[in-house]
């Protein structure tokens, strides 16, 4: 595909993406804003109507005791007060932090992993990548069931492997208090990894094989090479992946729902899992809001982190 | 051997009668229009059609005495996707005229929410023998009338007792006496993954017969009438008996493969097993082999027999009107209620296999002139006899509290706590979240 | 990578298609699960120890599922759906994060927030609300209300506007020192430099669009809208389940992706980004 570009003199130094030039003057600052309006407005008129208006009727309903039917009255604070000693409420937050903590990092390292793996000229590529997004593709039901005999204590396969190394006892994965978090964990690395892959793949295709050249005739080895190259080309798409990594896993809910349901007692209960059985169980649709409210104020709170940092790295 | 389906038969058949008869094309018009009211249409919610008859035969069955009435089916998913979709329906108000308060610990909420119109006069008219009916009353009044009513009873294969060489149960049986002859059973079938009894996942597997036969309060706080129960369910899957709970869930067996393929010779479940068992064994889904219903076990000699009225449990399903139906249509509706709930519908809901909430005896003789139902005596005792009380009384706070217990239950049978420890716990719970 | 043709490299190549082909037959044992199961009866889906071989064949599935089901519609419905979804959503997706890359105007990093923010929401914490406001313009139960609810997701704005900010902005300058205007730049220059983005987000909004269930659960009554998931799931009755027919709907229902997903993944190869800056 012949691209506009190719004759460009414009000798860009391929990192010059890290310094951004700044354009003097503030007069072109209205103009700029107009055009910058119009790209934006097609998406946001959809996203404004659709998506911020029922975002801020949550925000209102988190102050209120609706049950969703008829008229809810005003409570002010009285929901939030609530969270601080509803013990539920806690161990979901404990739980979502477990997971959090765990599947970010193992996510980013497999799905990095598979997709450096996988940029490379092997034969077959393609059938590999497409393997490696299945579980992305497969249906969440065949998933669990699939996983969970897998982890079946008594019949399972890998705890029949495990007990070939070891004579002590086996953990019982899914139906264990302690041993259910780990399980959920690594099948949710296992089903997000091709996803993540995916974003991974098209952000490589955008780190310059002569960058790559150079390094490799100043004698740099491949670590090195991939830690001060490929890297820092990457962080536009690092900073994507982990803003998304981080809020798909606070927010995890349909795997853990057909795995474990929560359980054993609440041993894999999550907070979006909470936010289901208070509103479309319970009926307490808003004590469910303030607690949606405060999962996307840790959201919020690591993706302005991240954010920021990724600013100061870009200026 | 083939043997065609009963059920389905039963169900065309009865579509056949019901559109001959009336012809069911919209706007019902062309009736003799013997009442004042005109044509009039009513939406009723239900949920997957193909695979659950009753609404269209409940629909029919009241054109055909109603000619000048249409009853528009509107369908929803099943399972409890059927409560988030009707959730949103009725909060953008856009809910049918007439829907199935499925779950009844939703009941209370819908009500609460002013959802479901008053319609006490159509439950003072129902027979008082209707289960279910009496504990639909909130403050004296009545929003959502019971058409079906599934009992729990005891299903048993009688090839797989006499493999075994275990005496079939008479009527008689405590919990004790099942316990015994599961553990005999497992021993004298003699096959790998065979068992004398399967205890599926759900938490109404234990719970549901704990609340109901220890006559304890859900909202009382404490959960000790539980730990009896649990203590058996424990034992009999560490003997062997039953399937463990870790391999049903992570297996997810389906108490229908258990049963229907004789991997287990006894199953505790609801009536409306029948009709599938019936169904399956027709279609060689299941094995072709004999089975009984029983009463469900007891938890003392108070109540067995069968000159004593077994204890078991059940909820029924209910039907109630959207408050923000037309008011021209409030009639019709109540009207419609008044025959679901009734005998008619009673025997409509039978002929199809289907256990209504007024159990009469042409309920009884249409149910066991079915094909492949069960003809002893006992079968019928079982099925027509019994005080079955709710899992999940009308309450407030029935809802969130069996939300926990069913956390409870996970915890228990799975061996993750101790059952005295999680049921303090859940009284803890239940204190600190529900209050 | 110019080879070496050791026997270390070799036996390293081997020894990596060996590690590739195991893992691949790891990563696809719950799918060779659902095939087995599609090929099962129903009351055999569900055992301990697991039947890894189906006894006997039931091919009837496969045949069933066009008969007795509505498979025909569901995936019209599915298609017509993903199609529309993706098309909109890249579009708007793409054109918007030109905005949020590109272009300098104030306000512009706390509205790029706001968008994020939404994200952190889990949908079915304000499903509710917004199926009110929907049903309120009478758009409940149309094909419609689904393509609103997917469509101007601001995932797409996300992902494109990141992969603009790895082009460097000196393309940009050049292109508007030579006269451009900020939308041929974004129609001549930044669209054909991002393939591969535009392909990851293709995928993925038409993945999502395909597998997506509670939307459809929640918007679409009639039989005729019905998407693929939904009536997959009414396989699964009040008392009793198609465990086999459910099975063999997904696997018809992942092969397409599969497909669309093995002619589409060329489009990570090209290096498209990097000829364009080969100066």
């Amino acid at each position: 595909m012949a691209t506009p570009v190719v004759d460009q003199p414009a000798a860009v130094l391929p990192g010059s993406a890290l310094a951004r030039p700044r354009r003097p003057g503030t007069r072109l600052t209205a103009r700029n804003a107009l055009i910058g309006w119009t790209f934006i407005l097609p998406n946001f008129v959809g996203f404004a109507v659709l998506t911020l208006v029922p975002v801020l009727t949550l925000f209102y309903l988190s102050f209120t005791s609706s049950n969703i039917f008829g008229t809810a009255s005003w409570v002010g604070l009285d929901n939030y007060q609530r969270l601080l000693t509803d013990k539920g409420f806690h161990t979901a937050l404990g739980n979502t932090f477990y997971y959090a903590a765990v599947h970010i990092p193992l996510t980013i390292v497999v799905s990095l992993g598979l997709a450096l793996l996988l940029n490379q000229k092997i034969r077959g590529v393609a059938f590999f990548r497409t393997v490696a997004f299945f579980p992305y593709i497969t249906s969440i039901v065949a998933i669990a069931v699939v996983w969970n005999m897998l982890f079946s204590p008594e019949y399972g396969p890998i705890n029949q492997l495990l007990g070939l190394f070891t004579d002590g006892a086996l953990p019982g994965w899914t139906v264990s208090k302690d041993w259910v978090m780990p399980a959920v964990i690594i099948v949710g690395t296992w089903r997000d990894m091709g996803f993540y892959m995916l974003l991974f793949l098209a952000g490589l295709q955008t780190v310059p094989a002569e960058l790559h050249e150079a390094a490799r005739i100043d004698g740099a080895s491949t670590w090195q090479r991939f830690w001060n190259v490929t890297l820092p080309c990457l962080r536009p798409t690092m900073f994507l992946v982990t803003v998304m990594i981080t809020i798909a896993s606070f927010k995890v809910f349909d795997l853990i729902l057909v795995m474990t349901d929560g359980g054993p007692g609440r041993a894999s209960l999550v907070l979006s899992h909470y936010i289901y059985t208070k509103g479309f169980v319970q009926f307490e649709f808003g004590y469910a809001s303030s607690v949606a409210v405060v999962l996307f104020g840790i959201c919020i709170l690591v993706t302005v982190v991240q954010f920021v940092y990724n600013k100061r790295k870009e200026a | 051997m083939k043997r065609t389906t009963p059920i389905a038969l039963g169900t065309s058949a009865a579509l056949v009668l019901a559109l001959t008869a009336c012809g069911s094309d919209g706007g019902g018009a062309g009736g003799a229009g013997e009442t004042a009211e005109g044509p009039v249409t009513i939406s009723l919610a239900g949920w997957d059609f193909a695979a659950t008859p009753e609404f269209q035969t409940l629909a029919d069955g009241f054109m055909e005495a109603n000619p000048d009435v249409t009853v528009e089916l509107k369908e929803y998913p099943a399972g409890n996707d059927y409560d988030t979709a009707l959730t949103a329906d009725l909060a953008a108000g856009t809910a049918p005229d007439v829907f199935i308060v499925k779950n009844l610990k939703n009941y209370v909420t819908f009500q609460a929410g002013g959802t479901l119109l008053d319609i006490s006069d159509v439950a003072s008219e129902l027979d008082p023998a209707t289960g279910g009916l009496e504990a639909m009353a909130v403050d004296g009044k009545t929003y959502a009338v019971p058409y079906r009513q599934d009992s729990w009873v005891l299903y048993y294969n009688k090839d797989l007792f006499a493999k075994a060489g275990v005496t079939e149960p008479d009527g008689s049986w405590t919990w004790d006496d099942y316990e015994a002859a599961a553990a005999e059973l497992t021993k004298g079938i003699g096959e790998q993954d065979a068992t004398g009894a399967y205890l599926h996942t759900w938490q109404s597997t234990v719970q549901g017969f704990a609340l109901a036969q220890s006559g304890a309060d859900l909202e009382g706080g404490d959960y000790s009438f539980l730990a009896p129960y649990y203590e058996r369910a424990l034992r009999m899957q560490q003997e062997g008996s039953t399937p463990t709970f870790a391999t049903a869930t992570t297996n997810e067996l389906t108490y229908q493969a258990q049963f229907g393929t004789q991997k287990a010779a006894m199953l505790p479940m609801g009536s409306w097993y029948i009709a599938t068992l019936v169904a399956q064994q027709a279609s060689g889904e299941a094995d072709t082999f004999e089975w009984g219903i029983a009463p469900i076990p007891q938890a003392d000699e108070s109540t067995t027999g069968t000159d004593a009225t077994p204890v078991t449990f059940g909820d029924p399903t209910t039907m109630g009107i959207n408050a923000g139906i037309d008011e021209e249509k409030v009639d019709t509706a109540k009207e419609f209620l008044a025959y679901a709930a009734g005998p008619e519908g009673a025997a409509a809901l039978a002929a199809i296999g289907i256990t209504p909430a007024l159990i009469d005896e042409t309920v009884e003789s249409t149910i066991f002139g079915l094909d492949g139902v069960p003809q002893d005596d006992l079968s019928k005792f079982a099925y027509t006899t019994h005080e079955t009380l709710p899992e999940n009384p009308v309450g407030e706070k029935t809802a969130a509290i069996q939300t926990i217990l069913g956390e409870v239950h996970t915890e228990i049978m799975s061996e993750s706590t101790p059952v005295d420890e999680a049921l303090a716990t859940a009284a803890e719970r239940v204190a600190n979240e529900v209050g | 990578m110019a080879a070496r043709p050791t026997a270390v490299r070799t036996a390293g190549r081997v020894l990596l298609y060996v590690v590739l082909l195991a893992a691949a037959a790891g990563i696809m044992l719950p799918f060779a699960w659902m095939i087995i199961s599609s090929l099962k009866m129903n009351n055999q889906v569900f055992t301990a120890p697991v039947q890894w071989v189906p006894d006997p064949f039931r091919w009837q599935n496969y045949a069933d599922i066009w008969l007795k089901a509505d498979m025909v519609t569901w995936l019209k419905n599915t298609t017509i759906l993903s199609v529309t979804v993706t098309l909109l959503q890249v579009l708007t997706g793409s054109f918007a994060a030109y905005g949020f890359a590109k272009m300098r105007f104030p306000g512009r990093d706390a509205l790029f927030l706001v968008y994020l923010g939404t994200i952190a929401v889990p949908w079915q914490s304000y499903m509710i609300p917004q199926f009110q406001m929907i049903s309120g313009w009478g758009l409940n139960n149309t094909l419609l209300s689904i393509v609103l609810l997917q469509a101007f997701g601001a995932f797409g704005v996300f992902l494109m506007k990141q992969y603009y900010e790895s082009i460097p902005d000196s393309l940009c300058e050049a292109a508007r020192i030579d006269g451009l205007s900020e939308y041929a730049i974004w129609w001549r220059i930044m669209v054909p430099l991002s393939v591969p983005a535009i392909a990851s987000l293709t995928l993925i909004t038409f993945v999502n669009t395909w597998n997506d269930y509670l939307g459809p659960l929640i918007y679409l009554r009639d039989r005729e809208l019905w998407t693929i998931q939904l009536g997959l799931k009414s396989f699964i009755g009040q008392y009793n389940a198609e465990h086999a027919l459910i099975m063999t709907g997904s696997v018809l229902s992942v092969l397409p992706i599969a497909l669309i997903f093995l002619a589409g993944q060329r489009y990570f190869v090209e290096g498209i980004a990097t000829t364009g800056v080969k100066g």
